[in-house]
C-alpha cells in the first residue's frame, strides 16, 4: 500500500547572523545552507498495518509524512501509494488518502463542524448515504453527535480533534497518516483517541503511519516501529525487537525488609550488574539477560528479599537513547 | 471544479463573511461612507475652484455618479484582495490542507473569492439604492448598460483574481508579499481609473491602458453602466480582459509549478 524507496529531501534554508549587522548584511547577501531532512529512506507499509514513526523534533518524520502524503516533493527517491506517486497529487488517489495533523488545524474554524462535513462530502463527492452512514458511525463511535452543529472555535481541544478525525476519515480513506494526533490533549482524551483508531483499524484495515511524542501512544497502537533519526532510519521491526536488539539487559529490583540490619554496600552487589539503586529499602540493578537468574537467587540469598521484580527495560527508554546515540545502530 | 462543489465553497464563505455582524457594519457604513465622502469634497471643490461646468467630458453630477459606481463596484471587485489569503497560506503552511483535496486550489480559491463578493454585493445594493434620489438617474443609464456594466463586473473579479494569484504565489520564495500587494493595489487603482477617470489621463497614457488589463478592472464596468463607452467598445475591452486571464493563467501555471517544488509546508 505504501511503499518508499530512498526517499530523501534536501531543505535550502537562509542562515542569518544575530543582531542588527546581521540583519542589514542579509539583506545584500544571504547564506544559504541544505539541511537534509530525510536521507535515503525506503520502508513498505500493509494494509490493516500501524506503524509508528518515532523519532525526536527535527528528526524527519513530518518531512516524510508530507511527501507520502504528496504534500511536498522529494528531492530524490521515489514512492508509491496505492500505486500512485503522491505529489503527482492524482485525484483519485487524494480521494484515498487522508491526514491528520495535531499541530493544525484542518477545519474551518469559523463553521459548525457539520458544515464543514458537507463541504468536504462535495470535495471528495461522498454520497448522500454513505457520507450519512460514515457521519453517523463516526459521530457516535467518538460520542461527538451533539456537538456537531457548534462552531469549531467554540470545541475543547479533545472534541476538535475528534472532529478532526471525522473529518479526515469520512471519505473512508485507505491509507491514513496520523502526525501526533494525540499532542496537548488530557489522558482520557488521549485514550479515547488510541481507542478509536484502534477499533477504525479493526474494521476498516487501512494502512496508518502514526507519529507521536507519547510512548503509550506508540506501544497501545503499534506493533511495528521505525526510529528516524537525523533523516535516517536506525531501527524498522516489531516493538519487541527494539527491546530485544537494543536491551542486553533486564531490570531487577528487590525490596528489602527493613529489620534493623546495615544497609547493602553498592560494592558488594556491582559483581552482579550495573547498580541503579542501592539503599536499606531497595535494590535495582540492570543485569545482562544471561545472568539474571544467578543475580535474582544471589539477593535473595544474601539479603532480607520482601519482594523481587524482574522488568525489561521500558520502551520509551530505549527508543530515546537510539534517538540520541550518535552512532549508527544499524 | 463542478459547479456543484464551487456554489458549496462560494456560500461557505459568504456565510463566514457575513457571520460577524459587527464587521459587516462597520466595513459597509464607515468603510464606504470614508471612501464616498473623500471623493464628494474633492470633487466638488475640484468644480468650484475651475469654474468649469464640465471637465473631461463629466458634469460634477456624472462625476459624483461615477465616483459612487467605482467605489462600490470596486468594493465587489476587490472583495477578497486585503486578505492576501493565497499567500499567507503558502507562508503559514495551510496549502497542505488543501493540496491533500481531489480539487483545485486556485479553483477553491477562486470560489471563495465568489463567496467573499457576496456582502460586498449587499453593501453595493444599500449605496447604490440611494444615488437617484440624491444624484439623479444619470443621462447615459439604460438597460443595456447596466447588463454590459453587471458582465464586466464579472470578468473584472475573474481578471483580479488571476492577477493577484502570480503576485502572491512569490511566497514560494519570498515569504512575505505584502509591499507587492501594496504596491499591485496602488498601480491598479491609479491605471484602472479607480483614483480619477482614464478621461483624465494624459492622450499617450489614454492610447496605451486600453491593452493592459488596469481599465478593465474598475473604469469598463462604470463606464458601461453609465453609457460611456459603445457594445462595440465594450465587446473588444472584454475581449481583451479575457485574453490577459488567458495570459496571466499561463504565468500562474508556470510559477505555481516552480514554486510547488519549492513548498516546504511549514508554518503555524
Amino acid at each position: 500500500m505504501i511503499e518508499a524507496e530512498h526517499l530523501s529531501k534536501t531543505f535550502t534554508v537562509h542562515k542569518k547572523d544575530p543582531g542588527l549587522l546581521g540583519s542589514i548584511r542579509s539583506l545584500f547577501r544571504r547564506e544559504r545552507i541544505d539541511k537534509h531532512a530525510v536521507r535515503d529512506v525506503s520502508f513498505r507499509v500493509d494494509e490493516g498495518e500501524i506503524v509508528g514513526l518515532v523519532g525526536a523534533n527535527g528528526a524527519g518524520k513530518t518531512t516524510l509524512v508530507k511527501m507520502l502524503a504528496g504534500i511536498i516533493h522529494p528531492t530524490s527517491g521515489d514512492a508509491k501509494v496505492l500505486g500512485f506517486r503522491p505529489w503527482e497529487r492524482s485525484n483519485e488517489l487524494r480521494r484515498q488518502i487522508a491526514l491528520i495533523m495535531g499541530q493544525k488545524a484542518q477545519l474551518w474554524w469559523d463553521l459548525p463542524a457539520e458544515d464543514c462535513f458537507l463541504l468536504l462530502k462535495e470535495i471528495y463527492r461522498i454520497p448522500d448515504d454513505r457520507y450519512r452512514a460514515n457521519l453517523d458511525y463516526l459521530a457516535k463511535v467518538l460520542e461527538l453527535k451533539d456537538q456537531l452543529n457548534i462552531q469549531i472555535r467554540r470545541l475543547s481541544l479533545g472534541e476538535r480533534m475528534k472532529m478532526e478525525l471525522i473529518a479526515a476519515l469520512l471519505h473512508g480513506p485507505r491509507v491514513v497518516y496520523l502526525d501526533e494526533p494525540t499532542i496537548g490533549l488530557d489522558l482520557t482524551a488521549q485514550r479515547a483517541i488510541r481507542d478509536f483508531i484502534l477499533r477504525y483499524r479493526e474494521e476498516h484495515h487501512p494502512a496508518m503511519i502514526l507519529t507521536s511524542h507519547y510512548m503509550e501512544d506508540i506501544e497501545r497502537l503499534c506493533k511495528r516501529i521505525i526510529i528516524i533519526r537525523e533523516g535516517e532510519i536506525v531501527f524498522d521491526g516489531g516493538l519487541q525487537q527494539v527491546v530485544e536488539k537494543y536491551a542486553d539487559h533486564k531490570v531487577v529490583t528487590a525490596h528489602l525488609h527493613k529489620n534493623g540490619q546495615a544497609p547493602p554496600q553498592a560494592a558488594d552487589v556491582a559483581p552482579l550488574g550495573q547498580v541503579d539503586t542501592c539503599n536499606d529499602l531497595m535494590i535495582k540493578l540492570r543485569v545482562p539477560r544471561g545472568r539474571v537468574a544467578e543475580a535474582a537467587a544471589e539477593l535473595l540469598k544474601r539479603y532480607p528479599v520482601a519482594d523481587l521484580a524482574i522488568e525489561e527495560v521500558d520502551v520509551g527508554t530505549i527508543i530515546e537513547s537510539i534517538q540520541r546515540a550518535k552512532a549508527s545502530l544499524t | 471544479m463542478s459547479p456543484r462543489l464551487l456554489w458549496s465553497i462560494a456560500s461557505v464563505e459568504a456565510r463566514k463573511r457575513m457571520s460577524y455582524r459587527l464587521d459587516f457594519w462597520i466595513h459597509a457604513l464607515v468603510g464606504l461612507s470614508v471612501q464616498l465622502g473623500v471623493a464628494y469634497l474633492i470633487t466638488l471643490a475640484l468644480y468650484r475652484e475651475s469654474g468649469a461646468s464640465s471637465i473631461a467630458g463629466f458634469t460634477l453630477r456624472e462625476m459624483m455618479a461615477y465616483y459612487v459606481l467605482v467605489v462600490v463596484i470596486a468594493r465587489v471587485v476587490t472583495a477578497t484582495e486585503m486578505d492576501h489569503s493565497v499567500s499567507q497560506d503558502i507562508y503559514e503552511g495551510a496549502l497542505s490542507r488543501y493540496l491533500l483535496y481531489p480539487t483545485s486550489y486556485p479553483a477553491v480559491k477562486y470560489a471563495q473569492q465568489i463567496g467573499a463578493m457576496a456582502p460586498a454585493l449587499v453593501q453595493c445594493v444599500i449605496f447604490i439604492a440611494w444615488m437617484p434620489f440624491v444624484l439623479g438617474v444619470p443621462a447615459g443609464i439604460s438597460a443595456g448598460g447596466i447588463a454590459m456594466g453587471a458582465a464586466s463586473v464579472v470578468v473584472a473579479s475573474l481578471l483580479q483574481f488571476m492577477m493577484i494569484l502570480p503576485i502572491q504565489a512569490v511566497s514560494f520564495w519570498a515569504d512575505n508579499v505584502w509591499s507587492l500587494m501594496v504596491a499591485y493595489r496602488i498601480v491598479s487603482r491609479i491605471l484602472g481609473g479607480m483614483m480619477i477617470p482614464l478621461a483624465l489621463f494624459p492622450g499617450w497614457l489614454r492610447d496605451a491602458l486600453p491593452w493592459s488589463p488596469f481599465p478593465y478592472l474598475f473604469a469598463m464596468p462604470v463606464d458601461a453602466v453609465l453609457g460611456r463607452v459603445s457594445a462595440l467598445q465594450w465587446a473588444q475591452g472584454t475581449g481583451i480582459a479575457l485574453a490577459w486571464c488567458a495570459a496571466l493563467a499561463v504565468v500562474t501555471a508556470v510559477v505555481w509549478r516552480r514554486g510547488d517544488l519549492q513548498y516546504t509546508g511549514v508554518g503555524q
